[in-house]
């Protein structure tokens, strides 16, 4: 089932804005380092500043577009294959064992080849952002797609229904719920490569302004940076919600 | 008509030890079902009286036998020798035995089929759940909504067109499925327990509602039941079922003319004669009961 709860309900903010406060109250009255620890207000200030001086729209632009772009070659790749490697027990054992062994490789190992075969910049940092997204979004959809009860496929094919339109009316359809929760890994696993791939390699981005930060110990500005991406992250997830409204209408009932 | 020829279903099983094991799901049933006729086939639950149905709709083949539909074979039997089985897997490596074609809708037989636990797509309105086994079977489109009405309106949905199976009843959820198959106009329906999973009252609705519908169509039906009051009252013809391994016990024409009471004494005396035929499966050590 779909559930739809907004993040600010009275519960939540009756913790929220006592941690903000307490972010805001311990630096300044020293009791932790405000070297180390920012106050919410220094952080604010500085988030006010990266985005009006510092062209930091920028960074978070690119950012977001080389995720998109990571993310939707994914989604493209992912879900075909998958879906026919569900659908069909040839495709299955001609596919799955070399997704099987190439899939427990952690996606950073893959960082030094990847820089050298594609060099620094877009392509290498998409490949990395597309190849964390790329697992957790095939396995799920091909293990839903082959976990469709045998029944809808019975009631389709007794009716007539060829195999390609078994895919996409009920293949598809039954795995959908699946398909969207794998996105959402998907988007998890993304965001850490789209961090990694910025920070390994690139002129541009938040991952690289993060690191950048690190280096000048500009502690304010790595926090604006963890924020942002938390911000991206959280964003992410809720359009997915919303698509699943949309498109698993037939879930939610009255 | 319906010929089916000494039908025999065989399941190998592996163990977990490996040993092999088999079961003998149904054993030379031979049965001919005449057009237009009602047949029901009764028995305790694992006689095998529903693997037999797959094997008439052509969702499973039949280890040995056929069956035939207007002449016509639904499903080739399995292999039985090693090159026969070589053969097969050749020529079903791609697409199994039971898909119609690759890209094109078409059904191999003029066949519709009703599941117990109803199997109407959830994804789908009532309307698109009809709308789309119309297009299986290559109803121009733009008659599509029209005949769909008309249909849904016959299993008395008018009012739920638009709603998802999520939001109706059981009993409109199997109304439903006979609107579903109904629509397409086929000549015979192939039922499995369909009404088995609804309450007593809304059962005899929708058996009313089959008769109904069945005397304004003139289909073949053949149902699958295990109860004996069902089978009496809908069938021309009860088929009895008897497991280990699945086969046919006996058969009793039911001649009472239409519409019947369901108290008709010659319906109790005949369930009396059934009621006692499972009794003496019972007496047998049978594992299973009515």
């Amino acid at each position: 089932m779909v559930n739809r709860t907004s993040i600010v309900t009275p519960e939540f903010l009756a913790v929220l804005i006592p941690l903000l406060a307490l972010w805001e109250v311990l630096p300044r009255l020293g009791v932790v380092p405000r070297t180390l620890i920012p106050a919410l207000s220094d952080v604010a200030v500085t988030f006010w500043d990266m985005f009006a001086n510092q062209g930091f729209l920028v960074d978070v632009g690119s950012s977001m577009a080389k995720f998109l772009l990571g993310l939707g070659l994914a989604i493209v790749t992912a879900i075909p294959i998958g879906v026919l490697m569900g659908w069909n027990i040839a495709v299955r054992k001609r596919l799955l064992p070399l997704f099987q062994l190439l899939s427990p490789i952690p996606p950073p190992a893959w960082v030094p080849i990847t820089i050298i075969l594609f060099g620094i910049g877009l392509p290498m940092q998409v490949f990395l952002i597309f190849l964390g997204a790329f697992y957790p979004i095939l396995f799920n959809t091909y293990q839903a797609v082959k976990d469709t009860e045998p029944r809808y496929l019975a009631s389709a094919r007794v009716f007539g229904a060829s195999e390609f339109t078994l895919i996409t009316r009920v293949y598809f359809w039954h795995a959908l719920g699946a398909i969207i929760m794998s996105v959402k890994t998907g988007v998890a696993i993304g965001l850490v490569m789209l961090v990694i791939a910025e920070m390994y390699g690139g002129r541009t981005g938040i991952g690289y302004v993060l690191n950048e930060a690190k280096d000048y110990f500009q502690i304010p500005k790595m926090v604006v940076c963890m924020v942002t991406l938390g911000i991206i992250g959280w964003l992410m997830i809720e359009i997915l919600k919303s698509v699943e409204l949309r498109l698993a209408v037939w879930k939610v009932g009255r | 008509m319906i010929e089916a020829r000494n039908v025999t279903k065989f399941f190998s099983i592996i163990n977990e030890d490996r040993t092999a094991d088999g079961i003998t799901a149904v054993l030379s049933v031979s049965l001919t079902v005449e057009d237009g006729k009602i047949v029901s086939l009764l028995g305790p639950s694992g006689c095998g009286k529903s693997t037999f149905l797959e094997i008439l709709g052509g969702l499973q083949a039949p280890t040995e036998g056929g069956v035939y539909i207007d002449g016509k074979q639904v499903l080739e039997p399995l292999p039985s020798t090693r090159k026969e089985m070589e053969a097969y897997r050749r020529k079903y490596r791609f697409l199994s035995p039971l898909a119609n074609s690759m890209f094109r809708n078409r059904p191999k037989h003029d066949i519709a089929m009703i599941f117990q636990d109803y199997a109407v797509f959830p994804w789908m309105t009532a309307l698109q759940n009809v709308t789309f086994t119309l297009k299986l079977r290559g109803v121009p489109r733009r008659e599509w909504e029209d005949k769909a009405v008309v249909y849904l309106r016959k299993a008395g949905l008018a009012e739920s067109l638009s709603k998802y199976p999520s939001q109706l009843s059981g009993g409109m959820r199997q109304r439903l499925a006979l609107a579903r198959a109904l629509a397409v106009e086929p000549r015979i329906i192939l039922m499995d327990e369909p009404f088995a999973a609804v309450d007593a009252l809304t059962r005899e609705r929708l058996q009313d509602d089959l008769l109904r519908l069945w005397g304004e169509t003139g289909i073949t039906v053949v149902l699958v039941t295990h109860d004996i009051d069902e089978a009496l009252y809908l069938s021309d013809e009860v088929v009895v079922f008897s497991p280990n391994p699945g086969s046919i016990r006996n058969r009793f024409i039911i001649d009472v003319p239409r519409p019947r009471r369901r108290s008709d004494p010659e319906l109790a005396e005949l369930r009396s004669r059934m009621t006692s035929l499972f009794k003496y499966d019972i007496n047998h050590e049978s594992e299973y009961s009515i």
